[in-house]
Protein backbone atom coordinates (compact mmCIF):
# COMPACT_ATOMS: atom_id res chain seq x y z
CA UNK A 1 0.00 0.00 0.00
CA UNK A 2 1.87 3.63 -1.21
CA UNK A 3 -0.23 6.80 -0.91
CA UNK A 4 2.32 8.89 -0.77
CA UNK A 5 5.12 9.35 -3.50
CA UNK A 6 8.75 10.56 -2.87
CA UNK A 7 8.37 14.03 -3.38
CA UNK A 8 4.80 14.46 -1.47
CA UNK A 9 6.80 12.67 1.51
CA UNK A 10 9.61 15.49 1.47
CA UNK A 11 7.64 18.51 0.81
CA UNK A 12 5.21 16.89 4.10
CA UNK A 13 8.41 17.07 6.26
CA UNK A 14 9.66 20.40 4.64
CA UNK A 15 6.62 21.83 5.64
CA UNK A 16 6.77 20.86 8.78
CA UNK A 17 10.51 22.20 9.13
CA UNK A 18 9.26 25.40 8.00
CA UNK A 19 6.38 25.59 10.90
CA UNK A 20 9.29 24.32 13.52
CA UNK A 21 11.62 27.08 12.56
CA UNK A 22 8.58 29.64 12.83
CA UNK A 23 8.40 28.56 16.18
CA UNK A 24 4.57 27.40 15.35
CA UNK A 25 4.88 23.87 17.00
CA UNK A 26 6.01 23.99 20.72
CA UNK A 27 7.21 20.59 20.71
CA UNK A 28 10.14 18.34 19.47
CA UNK A 29 9.80 16.51 16.23
CA UNK A 30 12.10 14.48 13.95
CA UNK A 31 12.39 14.38 10.42
CA UNK A 32 13.16 11.95 7.94
CA UNK A 33 15.62 12.41 4.60
CA UNK A 34 16.93 10.98 2.54
CA UNK A 35 15.26 7.57 2.80
CA UNK A 36 12.33 8.15 0.53
CA UNK A 37 12.90 5.24 -1.48
CA UNK A 38 13.76 2.62 1.04
CA UNK A 39 10.46 3.22 2.65
CA UNK A 40 8.20 3.31 -0.26
CA UNK A 41 9.52 0.41 -1.19
CA UNK A 42 9.16 -1.25 2.19
CA UNK A 43 5.63 -0.06 2.24
CA UNK A 44 5.05 -2.09 -1.11
CA UNK A 45 4.66 -5.33 1.50
CA UNK A 46 2.82 -3.81 4.11
CA UNK A 47 -1.31 -4.59 3.95
CA UNK A 48 -3.70 -2.30 5.76
CA UNK A 49 -4.26 -4.81 8.41
CA UNK A 50 -0.57 -4.86 9.45
CA UNK A 51 0.75 -3.10 12.94
CA UNK A 52 3.12 -0.55 12.42
CA UNK A 53 5.26 0.16 15.67
CA UNK A 54 7.74 3.25 15.17
CA UNK A 55 10.02 5.15 17.11
CA UNK A 56 9.97 8.98 17.71
CA UNK A 57 11.02 9.81 14.59
CA UNK A 58 7.46 8.20 12.48
CA UNK A 59 5.94 10.66 9.98
CA UNK A 60 6.99 8.75 6.75
CA UNK A 61 5.45 5.84 8.52
CA UNK A 62 1.75 7.41 9.34
CA UNK A 63 1.86 8.52 6.04
CA UNK A 64 2.70 5.57 4.17
CA UNK A 65 0.16 3.56 5.72
CA UNK A 66 -2.62 6.00 4.88
CA UNK A 67 -2.94 8.48 7.43
CA UNK A 68 -4.44 11.66 5.82
CA UNK A 69 -1.41 14.23 5.60
CA UNK A 70 -3.41 16.60 7.13
CA UNK A 71 -4.43 14.45 9.91
CA UNK A 72 -0.66 13.94 10.65
CA UNK A 73 0.11 17.77 10.11
CA UNK A 74 -2.82 18.46 12.85
CA UNK A 75 -1.21 16.16 15.09
CA UNK A 76 2.07 17.13 14.99
CA UNK A 77 1.23 20.83 15.26
CA UNK A 78 -0.70 20.27 18.64
CA UNK A 79 2.85 17.94 19.87
CA UNK A 80 1.84 14.81 19.14
CA UNK A 81 5.18 13.78 16.77
CA UNK A 82 6.75 11.82 18.95
CA UNK A 83 4.21 9.25 19.88
CA UNK A 84 2.11 9.38 17.02
CA UNK A 85 -0.55 6.73 17.55
CA UNK A 86 -3.26 5.88 15.18
CA UNK A 87 -5.57 2.79 16.22
CA UNK A 88 -7.47 3.17 13.40
CA UNK A 89 -4.49 2.79 10.75
CA UNK A 90 -2.71 0.25 13.91
CA UNK A 91 0.14 2.19 14.42
CA UNK A 92 2.04 2.82 17.48
CA UNK A 93 4.94 5.27 18.37
CA UNK A 94 7.33 5.38 21.16
CA UNK A 95 9.60 8.31 22.33
CA UNK A 96 11.74 5.46 24.61
CA UNK A 97 14.78 4.26 23.01
CA UNK A 98 13.83 0.28 22.96
CA UNK A 99 10.40 0.85 24.10
CA UNK A 100 8.14 -0.02 20.86
CA UNK A 101 10.27 -3.58 20.25
CA UNK A 102 8.97 -5.74 23.12
CA UNK A 103 5.22 -4.49 22.36
CA UNK A 104 5.54 -4.96 18.57
CA UNK A 105 7.31 -8.68 19.42
CA UNK A 106 3.68 -8.94 21.76
CA UNK A 107 1.66 -8.14 19.20
CA UNK A 108 3.03 -10.25 16.51
CA UNK A 109 2.94 -13.01 19.46
CA UNK A 110 -0.50 -12.70 19.80
CA UNK A 111 -1.22 -12.97 15.86
CA UNK A 112 0.68 -15.91 15.50
CA UNK A 113 -1.40 -17.77 18.71
CA UNK A 114 -4.27 -16.64 17.02
CA UNK A 115 -3.71 -17.84 13.84
CA UNK A 116 -3.94 -14.44 11.88
CA UNK A 117 -2.17 -13.51 8.76
CA UNK A 118 -1.70 -10.09 9.41
CA UNK A 119 2.12 -8.69 9.90
CA UNK A 120 3.76 -6.71 12.58
CA UNK A 121 6.22 -4.01 11.34
CA UNK A 122 8.93 -2.41 13.89
CA UNK A 123 11.00 0.71 13.58
CA UNK A 124 13.92 1.04 14.92
CA UNK A 125 17.06 3.09 14.50
CA UNK A 126 20.96 1.93 14.31
CA UNK A 127 21.62 2.91 18.24
CA UNK A 128 18.63 1.32 19.17
CA UNK A 129 19.41 -2.02 16.78
CA UNK A 130 22.80 -2.57 18.99
CA UNK A 131 21.12 -3.35 22.31
CA UNK A 132 20.43 -5.85 24.47
CA UNK A 133 16.37 -5.79 23.80
CA UNK A 134 16.60 -5.82 20.41
CA UNK A 135 18.83 -9.10 20.58
CA UNK A 136 16.23 -10.81 22.78
CA UNK A 137 13.39 -9.49 21.10
CA UNK A 138 14.90 -10.58 17.68
CA UNK A 139 15.77 -13.82 18.73
CA UNK A 140 12.34 -14.78 20.47
CA UNK A 141 10.64 -13.92 17.01
CA UNK A 142 13.34 -15.75 14.95
CA UNK A 143 13.23 -19.12 17.57
CA UNK A 144 9.18 -18.77 17.60
CA UNK A 145 9.08 -17.73 13.84
CA UNK A 146 6.82 -14.67 14.63
CA UNK A 147 5.04 -12.88 11.70
CA UNK A 148 7.27 -9.91 12.03
CA UNK A 149 9.66 -7.64 10.53
CA UNK A 150 12.25 -5.18 12.12
CA UNK A 151 13.33 -2.74 9.86
CA UNK A 152 16.72 -1.13 11.00
CA UNK A 153 17.15 2.52 9.60
CA UNK A 154 20.64 3.17 9.94
CA UNK A 155 22.01 6.85 9.66
CA UNK A 156 24.87 6.82 11.58
CA UNK A 157 23.73 8.59 14.88
CA UNK A 158 21.82 8.48 17.87
CA UNK A 159 20.90 12.14 18.43
CA UNK A 160 24.87 13.22 18.03
CA UNK A 161 26.78 10.53 19.04
CA UNK A 162 28.05 8.41 16.67
CA UNK A 163 26.87 4.52 16.87
CA UNK A 164 29.60 2.59 15.67
CA UNK A 165 32.38 4.76 17.62
CA UNK A 166 30.84 3.94 20.39
CA UNK A 167 30.15 0.51 20.40
CA UNK A 168 34.00 0.42 18.92
CA UNK A 169 32.90 -1.34 15.38
CA UNK A 170 33.04 -0.72 11.98
CA UNK A 171 30.01 -2.18 11.26
CA UNK A 172 26.47 -2.50 12.87
CA UNK A 173 25.65 -5.98 14.43
CA UNK A 174 22.77 -6.87 12.54
CA UNK A 175 23.48 -5.11 9.11
CA UNK A 176 23.96 -8.33 7.58
CA UNK A 177 21.79 -10.26 9.04
CA UNK A 178 17.99 -10.91 6.70
CA UNK A 179 16.38 -13.47 9.02
CA UNK A 180 13.16 -10.93 9.99
CA UNK A 181 15.47 -7.76 9.30
CA UNK A 182 15.39 -5.45 6.84
CA UNK A 183 18.84 -3.24 6.96
CA UNK A 184 18.91 0.05 5.10
CA UNK A 185 21.46 3.24 5.73
CA UNK A 186 20.46 6.68 4.51
CA UNK A 187 22.19 10.23 5.30
CA UNK A 188 19.72 13.05 6.50
CA UNK A 189 20.03 16.60 5.75
CA UNK A 190 18.21 17.51 9.29
CA UNK A 191 19.26 17.45 12.84
CA UNK A 192 18.21 14.88 15.34
CA UNK A 193 15.45 17.08 16.30
CA UNK A 194 14.08 20.24 14.84
CA UNK A 195 14.26 21.55 11.50
CA UNK A 196 18.15 22.65 11.17
CA UNK A 197 17.30 26.14 12.59
CA UNK A 198 17.90 27.40 16.45
CA UNK A 199 14.24 28.72 17.73
CA UNK A 200 13.47 31.01 20.32
CA UNK A 201 9.58 30.62 21.71
CA UNK B 1 -12.18 -19.34 51.83
CA UNK B 2 -8.98 -18.96 52.46
CA UNK B 3 -6.01 -16.54 51.27
CA UNK B 4 -4.68 -19.23 48.89
CA UNK B 5 -8.22 -20.48 48.01
CA UNK B 6 -9.22 -17.60 47.12
CA UNK B 7 -6.56 -17.14 44.58
CA UNK B 8 -6.79 -20.13 42.95
CA UNK B 9 -10.44 -19.46 42.48
CA UNK B 10 -9.53 -16.19 40.81
CA UNK B 11 -7.27 -18.05 38.77
CA UNK B 12 -10.27 -20.49 37.40
CA UNK B 13 -12.64 -17.82 36.88
CA UNK B 14 -9.90 -16.00 34.50
CA UNK B 15 -9.18 -19.30 32.63
CA UNK B 16 -13.13 -19.45 32.08
CA UNK B 17 -13.05 -15.78 30.05
CA UNK B 18 -12.38 -16.91 26.50
CA UNK B 19 -10.06 -14.16 25.73
CA UNK B 20 -7.70 -14.50 28.75
CA UNK B 21 -4.05 -16.10 28.88
CA UNK B 22 -1.10 -16.32 31.89
CA UNK B 23 2.33 -15.85 30.98
CA UNK B 24 5.84 -15.05 33.23
CA UNK B 25 8.18 -17.61 34.78
CA UNK B 26 6.99 -20.87 37.06
CA UNK B 27 3.53 -20.29 34.53
CA UNK B 28 3.82 -23.88 32.99
CA UNK B 29 6.73 -25.00 35.11
CA UNK B 30 6.67 -25.61 38.72
CA UNK B 31 8.66 -22.54 40.90
CA UNK B 32 6.90 -20.20 43.15
CA UNK B 33 3.79 -20.22 45.23
CA UNK B 34 1.67 -18.61 42.31
CA UNK B 35 1.84 -21.54 39.88
CA UNK B 36 -0.16 -23.77 42.39
CA UNK B 37 -2.93 -21.02 41.57
CA UNK B 38 -2.73 -22.24 37.97
CA UNK B 39 -2.90 -26.26 38.24
CA UNK B 40 -6.05 -25.90 36.72
CA UNK B 41 -5.53 -23.51 33.95
CA UNK B 42 -5.78 -24.43 30.40
CA UNK B 43 -2.73 -25.83 29.40
CA UNK B 44 -2.96 -24.12 26.12
CA UNK B 45 -3.75 -20.80 28.06
CA UNK B 46 -0.22 -20.56 29.84
CA UNK B 47 2.71 -19.13 28.18
CA UNK B 48 6.00 -19.63 29.85
CA UNK B 49 8.41 -16.77 29.42
CA UNK B 50 12.23 -16.25 29.43
CA UNK B 51 13.21 -14.39 32.57
CA UNK B 52 13.00 -11.10 30.82
CA UNK B 53 10.54 -8.50 32.91
CA UNK B 54 10.52 -5.81 30.69
CA UNK B 55 10.33 -8.07 27.70
CA UNK B 56 7.34 -9.61 29.48
CA UNK B 57 5.36 -6.30 29.79
CA UNK B 58 6.32 -4.89 25.96
CA UNK B 59 4.76 -8.46 24.98
CA UNK B 60 1.74 -8.37 27.44
CA UNK B 61 1.18 -5.26 26.01
CA UNK B 62 1.48 -6.15 22.56
CA UNK B 63 -1.00 -8.60 23.09
CA UNK B 64 -3.48 -7.02 24.58
CA UNK B 65 -3.40 -4.46 21.19
CA UNK B 66 -4.41 -6.89 19.89
CA UNK B 67 -7.42 -8.04 22.02
CA UNK B 68 -6.24 -10.74 23.90
CA UNK B 69 -6.36 -10.02 28.14
CA UNK B 70 -2.96 -11.16 29.60
CA UNK B 71 -2.69 -12.26 33.34
CA UNK B 72 1.08 -11.63 33.42
CA UNK B 73 2.56 -12.64 36.49
CA UNK B 74 5.82 -11.41 38.29
CA UNK B 75 6.19 -13.40 41.88
CA UNK B 76 7.98 -10.44 43.66
CA UNK B 77 7.38 -6.62 43.35
CA UNK B 78 11.63 -6.63 43.29
CA UNK B 79 10.93 -8.38 39.81
CA UNK B 80 8.30 -6.41 38.96
CA UNK B 81 10.81 -3.74 39.45
CA UNK B 82 12.83 -4.86 36.14
CA UNK B 83 9.76 -3.96 34.16
CA UNK B 84 9.05 -0.17 34.88
CA UNK B 85 9.89 1.18 31.63
CA UNK B 86 7.22 -1.02 29.66
CA UNK B 87 4.83 -0.75 32.92
CA UNK B 88 5.37 3.03 33.47
CA UNK B 89 6.13 4.40 30.21
CA UNK B 90 4.05 1.99 28.07
CA UNK B 91 1.27 0.56 29.61
CA UNK B 92 0.24 3.45 31.96
CA UNK B 93 1.22 6.09 29.04
CA UNK B 94 -0.94 4.32 26.25
CA UNK B 95 -4.53 5.33 26.64
CA UNK B 96 -2.95 8.85 27.09
CA UNK B 97 -0.78 9.09 24.42
CA UNK B 98 -3.51 7.84 21.73
CA UNK B 99 -6.00 10.00 23.11
CA UNK B 100 -8.06 7.26 24.48
CA UNK B 101 -7.93 5.48 21.18
CA UNK B 102 -5.84 2.36 22.66
CA UNK B 103 -7.55 0.52 25.86
CA UNK B 104 -5.56 -2.44 26.20
CA UNK B 105 -5.64 -4.16 29.51
CA UNK B 106 -3.33 -6.11 30.97
CA UNK B 107 -4.17 -8.09 34.47
CA UNK B 108 -0.62 -7.92 36.88
CA UNK B 109 0.46 -10.42 39.27
CA UNK B 110 2.18 -9.70 42.07
CA UNK B 111 3.71 -9.86 45.51
CA UNK B 112 4.91 -9.10 48.49
CA UNK B 113 7.62 -12.11 49.36
CA UNK B 114 7.15 -14.23 52.43
CA UNK B 115 9.12 -13.76 55.44
CA UNK B 116 8.32 -16.59 57.58
CA UNK B 117 9.39 -19.70 58.09
CA UNK B 118 12.50 -18.27 55.35
CA UNK B 119 13.54 -14.84 55.32
CA UNK B 120 14.62 -14.34 51.89
CA UNK B 121 16.42 -11.36 52.51
CA UNK B 122 16.66 -7.96 51.07
CA UNK B 123 16.07 -8.12 47.25
CA UNK B 124 13.09 -10.77 47.87
CA UNK B 125 10.45 -8.87 50.41
CA UNK B 126 10.16 -5.32 48.58
CA UNK B 127 6.64 -3.68 48.78
CA UNK B 128 6.69 -1.36 45.94
CA UNK B 129 3.35 0.23 46.04
CA UNK B 130 3.06 3.57 47.01
CA UNK B 131 6.09 4.20 44.41
CA UNK B 132 4.27 2.98 42.05
CA UNK B 133 0.92 4.67 42.40
CA UNK B 134 3.02 7.75 42.59
CA UNK B 135 4.30 6.70 39.08
CA UNK B 136 0.91 5.94 37.13
CA UNK B 137 -1.74 7.78 35.68
CA UNK B 138 -3.72 5.07 34.64
CA UNK B 139 -2.97 1.81 35.75
CA UNK B 140 -4.68 1.13 39.03
CA UNK B 141 -2.80 -1.19 42.07
CA UNK B 142 -4.84 -2.65 44.58
CA UNK B 143 -3.58 -4.78 47.47
CA UNK B 144 -5.22 -7.80 48.49
CA UNK B 145 -5.05 -7.62 52.39
CA UNK B 146 -8.05 -10.16 53.09
CA UNK B 147 -9.16 -13.23 51.38
CA UNK B 148 -12.61 -11.89 50.53
CA UNK B 149 -12.03 -9.22 48.90
CA UNK B 150 -9.51 -11.33 46.20
CA UNK B 151 -12.01 -13.08 44.11
CA UNK B 152 -13.72 -9.65 43.82
CA UNK B 153 -10.93 -7.94 42.87
CA UNK B 154 -9.97 -9.48 40.09
CA UNK B 155 -12.97 -9.88 39.00
CA UNK B 156 -13.35 -6.32 39.31
CA UNK B 157 -9.80 -6.07 37.16
CA UNK B 158 -10.99 -7.98 34.33
CA UNK B 159 -14.53 -6.70 33.65
CA UNK B 160 -13.73 -2.71 34.58
CA UNK B 161 -14.87 -0.75 32.13
CA UNK B 162 -12.97 2.08 31.72
CA UNK B 163 -10.30 0.24 30.38
CA UNK B 164 -7.54 0.55 32.72
CA UNK B 165 -4.93 -1.92 33.34
CA UNK B 166 -4.65 -3.42 36.93
CA UNK B 167 -1.69 -4.87 39.19
CA UNK B 168 -2.78 -6.53 42.12
CA UNK B 169 -0.70 -7.36 44.76
CA UNK B 170 -0.80 -10.35 47.23
CA UNK B 171 1.33 -11.06 50.15
CA UNK B 172 3.03 -14.24 49.82
CA UNK B 173 3.04 -14.65 53.98
CA UNK B 174 -0.96 -15.16 53.69
CA UNK B 175 -0.72 -17.83 51.28
CA UNK B 176 -0.27 -20.16 55.27
CA UNK B 177 -1.68 -17.72 57.51
CA UNK B 178 -4.94 -16.08 55.84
Amino acid sequence: MIKMTKEQLINFETDIADCFNNAIIKAPVHLYDGNEEQMIDIFKNVKSEDWIFCTWRSHYQCLLKGVPPEQVKQDILDGKSITLCYPEYNIYSSAIVTGNIPIATGTALDIKRKGGTNHVWCFVGDMTSETGTFFENWKYAINHDLPITYVIEDNGKSVCTDTKSVWNTDELYFAKETRKIIYYQYQTKYPHAGGGKRIQF
Amino acid sequence: MKYFDELKRSMDWLNEQPNTLFLGQAVEYAGTGMTNTLKDVDRNKMLEMPVNEDMQMGLSLGMALNGTVPISLYPRWNFLLLAANQLINHLDKVKIMSDGGYTPKVIVRTSIGSQRPLHPQHQHIADFTSGFRAMCETVDIIRLEEPNQIFEAYQYAYNRTDNRSTILVEYGDYYNEK
